[in-house]
């Protein structure tokens, strides 16, 4: 339905990174159909049993949507973390829609059942995890706004430590140190809501 | 926590992570000494990382692969998602992903777009769709596609389309030259179908070939009527001059792709109206003349200095040679693309006015010299009228309802203007009495309808009014399809005028007494049985297949009318005359107030209370019927389902009733019987 040029990419990631908030909204269709696509080759990958990295994956769509001519970097980072935050919202939104499964009685689960294999539904301890991650993600990057990036980019982003240093623009070892600790605050958090 | 106090905890934290577990309680002892609190913030953390292991070390991707995987309408073939079975997908796009699929309810074939959970999920932005999509839907134009239902099962969000069999202008540009009759042809439709909703107040914001289609039989249609509110930020903060870096132009329209037929207002992030409608129709009639955009750029942003700065190449340079563009079409291009929407053209009617004249020109030959055009094809492109266009065989709204003839009677308040000028009740009509219908040129077509109509409503009541172009002009739609049946048919939604008015004259005289006892008009319960609808609770048994109106459980049972006798016309003719006097005394007689008393019929009457106090709340409220109509969503559910064919129906059915020779009906109007009935 809509159609795009590697153009229309670049510019909408730049307006994103000059804080503008509707390009979110316009790339999110976009990252959206890389995000399936690499999912794809994760669920290929269990057959086959090789080990994928993300990071190679996430940069490989970039190549594809961007083209080989455009590799600035700072569009590359700008898109590395727009894939992270829509990844989050993706997978919040199915948490969400489990739950709200799980709360909506049994003639509506039934009828989800029915429209969704039964592989492609998150379990419920899943979604409930998520869902407190979310929560708990949110306070973090209030009270550490670089920690919660951080935790962005490498849980939901799928960035090894070296690309999310990148990003940030901050050395490998400030993205060792936040990590550890917002992953003990983290699991803190979460552990003390069940 | 303050993020000063969570600094001070970090720095306990990352020490004692720094040591070796053996010596991190004697570090913290040390390092918290005389502070209780951080002891305790700081040891769980160290204890919550020690326990933490794997959490959150593979990323989420890996984890939940497949819930991603599986949201692909692929695996979903043959399931089901509400009441529709999924036959096949047809596409994916921003907005999801759309699919064939079959309604099990009414047995027909829908297209089915499957929302994306980064919409679904945002629940202020579907609602404002929904309103969009439904009001331009609740027009019910030809040109417009029917949005069936917008709705969600269990957490999935979809829209239910009416499918159509045919392909994109993008895909007709692509693939084939059109001739300069077939672009009048598209544009004409477009045109027609912009005025209707514009009248309504919606305006469509992202007219492209993607978003228009041309169905086999040559019938276009607009689609996505407020996706592009959808597409758009809520609430967007227009300009905002005092950011840094702030973009004028980049916050309320720029839509992935599509800034070439962006009007300048909409490039600018202005506030637009129906003029952006009319710029974007413009540059898809350049576009299909001149196999080119009139603005482009090698870049977004030098297609937007384009469309604010620059004049488009001279038709009369870029035009395809096939096409003779005369100076009448350049000057209606032109008019669309006027920078400033001051200059431009006012509206789609206007624009449809042109486009005619330039039709004409057209047929007459005059300007065009060396035409490559083909003067029979010409004909075979131009000559059939949008609306005459859609004379769909299949409709099958098999029983009748009396909510068509309720709303109909408000219709005759709400389309009607209450004018000192009118003509006076007993106006003389001057018809074509001798013509057939099918034999009248389209101007002569809608001035038959617009005299019938006026005799109609007088017929209702005293309410002598004039009815506006686009309401005839869709009521005639209605009575195309019915003069478009010819021959028996075995199936009750499609049957022949003549067999349709056999249907309805036994019934006359009944209903003609029980409406006059009651002080009801009685041209309001005449049409009662000719009259076809989508309410068809009546059709399963035998009675229904007579075609009857249909009442609420428990209102018939107010008027003493037994459950199994409510598709009894015999029963419940006097019982909706007597509820429809009873309602019209609670509530008033007004425009809208007879409205909800009508639709209640098949509502009950607390519903009709509460609609009443929602529609006299209702922003931009006007006693208009295609406010009333575009803006029914804000009504509740059944008003919303019910309600869209009524009106058009009941004019239709009635000018039919009422000029049957006109049809070539050797019948006498169904109101001389009423008469007889009445004595």
């Amino acid at each position: 339905m809509t159609t795009f040029n590697a153009d229309d990419l670049t510019g909408l990631l730049i307006e994103w990174g000059q804080g503008d908030k509707a390009a979110l909204d316009r790339l999110t269709p976009l990252v959206y159909d890389e995000i399936r696509r690499i999912a794809h080759r994760y669920v290929q990958r269990e057959h086959e049993g090789q080990t994928l990295q993300t990071t190679a994956l996430v940069n490989e769509a970039y190549l594809r949507l961007a083209g080989s001519a455009n590799i600035a970097w700072q569009n590359r980072a700008h898109f590395f973390a727009v894939t992270a935050q829509v990844m989050r919202r993706i997978l919040i939104d199915h948490a969400r829609r489990r739950h709200y499964v799980k709360h909506g009685g049994e003639a509506q689960r039934v009828a989800f059942e029915v429209a969704i294999s039964e592989a492609a539904q998150m379990s419920e301890p899943r979604a409930a995890e998520l869902l407190a991650l979310d929560e708990a993600l949110d306070e973090l990057a209030k009270l550490d706004p670089r920690k919660g990036r951080v935790v962005e980019l490498r849980y939901f982003g799928g960035l090894n430590l070296e690309e999310t240093a990148k990003v940030l623009a901050v050395s490998p070892m400030t993205v060792r140190r936040d990590w550890r600790a917002a992953k003990a605050w983290l699991y803190k958090r979460v552990m003390s809501d069940e | 926590m303050t993020p000063e106090r969570w600094q001070k905890v970090e720095a306990v934290l990352q020490d004692a992570l720094d040591r070796s577990p053996q010596e991190r309680v004697s570090f913290l002892d040390e390092a918290c000494a005389g502070d209780e609190q951080l002891l305790d913030e700081a040891t769980s953390l160290v204890n919550a990382y020690d326990e933490a292991g794997d959490f959150i070390e593979q990323p989420a991707i890996a984890q939940d692969a497949r819930v991603l995987v599986g949201g692909d309408i692929a695996d979903k073939v043959g399931h089901e998602i509400g009441p529709y079975k999924i036959v096949k997908r047809l596409g994916a796009g921003g907005m999801g992903e759309v699919c064939l699929a079959q309604d099990a309810r009414l047995d027909r074939l829908v297209a089915l777009k499957i929302l994306p959970a980064y919409f679904a999920s945002d629940d202020a932005r579907l609602r404002r769709f929904q309103r969009e999509a439904r009001a331009a839907s609740a027009l019910n134009h030809p040109n417009i596609l029917t949005i069936h239902e917008v709705g969600e099962s269990a957490g999935i969000r979809y829209i239910a389309t009416e499918f159509i069999d045919g392909v994109t202008i993008r895909q007709l540009l692509t693939k084939q030259e059109l001739s300069l009759a077939e672009i009048l042809d598209i544009a004409e439709q477009v045109s027609f179908a912009l005025a209707a909703a514009h009248a309504a107040g919606i305006v469509h914001r992202d007219i492209k070939p993607e978003n228009i289609m041309r169905r086999t039989d040559g019938l276009v249609k607009i689609l996505d009527f407020g996706i592009a509110k959808l597409m758009e930020p809520e609430a967007p903060d227009y300009r905002d001059e005092t950011q840094p870096g702030g973009r004028t132009h980049t916050e309320a329209g720029l839509l992935l792709g599509t800034v070439n037929y962006m009007s300048p207002e909409q490039a600018r992030g202005l506030p637009v109206d129906e003029r952006t409608d009319i710029w974007s129709l413009g540059v898809v009639v350049y576009e299909m003349l001149a196999q080119r955009l009139p603005f482009s750029g090698a870049t977004r942003m030098d297609t937007i200095v384009a469309i604010l700065d620059r004049e488009p190449p001279p038709l009369s340079e870029v035009a395809n040679s096939h096409h003779c563009v005369s100076a009448l079409l350049r000057q209606t291009i032109d008019s669309c693309l006027r920078k400033e929407t001051a200059d431009r053209l006012r509206s789609a009617n206007e624009l449809l006015a042109e486009l005619k004249c330039v039709r004409e020109e057209l047929n007459s030959g005059a300007s065009l010299t060396g035409s490559a055009i083909n003067p029979s094809k010409q004909d075979a492109g131009v000559s059939s009228k949008p609306a005459a266009r859609s004379l769909p065989r299949r409709y099958s709204w098999l029983a009748l309802s009396l909510v068509i003839v309720l709303l109909a009677a408000t219709a005759g308040t709400i389309l009607y203007r209450r004018s000192e000028t009118a003509a006076p009740a007993n106006a003389h009509v001057t018809v074509t009495s001798g013509k057939l219908y099918s034999q009248m040129s389209e101007p002569e077509q809608l001035n038959f309808i617009d005299q019938q109509e006026q005799r109609i409503a007088t017929m209702m009541g005293d309410r002598p009014v004039k009815l506006n172009g686009d309401a005839v002009r869709v009521i005639k739609t209605y009575v195309d399809r019915y003069a478009a049946r010819d021959g028996p048919s075995a199936d009750l939604g499609s049957e022949s005028i003549s067999e349709v008015y056999a249907r309805a004259r036994p019934y006359v005289p009944l209903i003609a007494r029980s409406f006059a006892a009651r002080k009801v008009p009685i041209i309001i319960g005449i049409y009662l049985p000719a009259i076809e609808s989508a309410y068809r609770n009546c059709y399963e048994n035998s009675i229904g297949a007579k075609g009857l109106f249909q009442f609420m459980p428990q209102t018939a049972e107010h008027y003493g009318v037994a459950r199994q006798d409510m598709c009894d016309v015999e029963k419940m003719t006097p019982a909706a005359a007597h509820y429809i006097a009873d309602s019209m005394a609670e509530l008033g007689e007004d425009s809208e107030s007879m409205t909800l008393v009508l639709l209640s019929y098949n509502r009950g009457a607390n519903s009709v209370r509460n609609n009443l106090r929602q529609l006299r709340g209702t922003e931009n409220y006007e006693r208009n019927f295609w406010t009333l109509f575009a803006h029914r969503d804000q009504l509740d559910d059944a008003f919303r389902n019910e309600g869209a064919h009524y009106v058009p129906s009941f004019f239709a059915a009635a000018i039919i009733g009422e000029n049957p020779q006109n049809f070539g009906l050797p019948e006498p109007p169904l109101s001389s019987l009423a008469e007889a009935g009445k004595q």
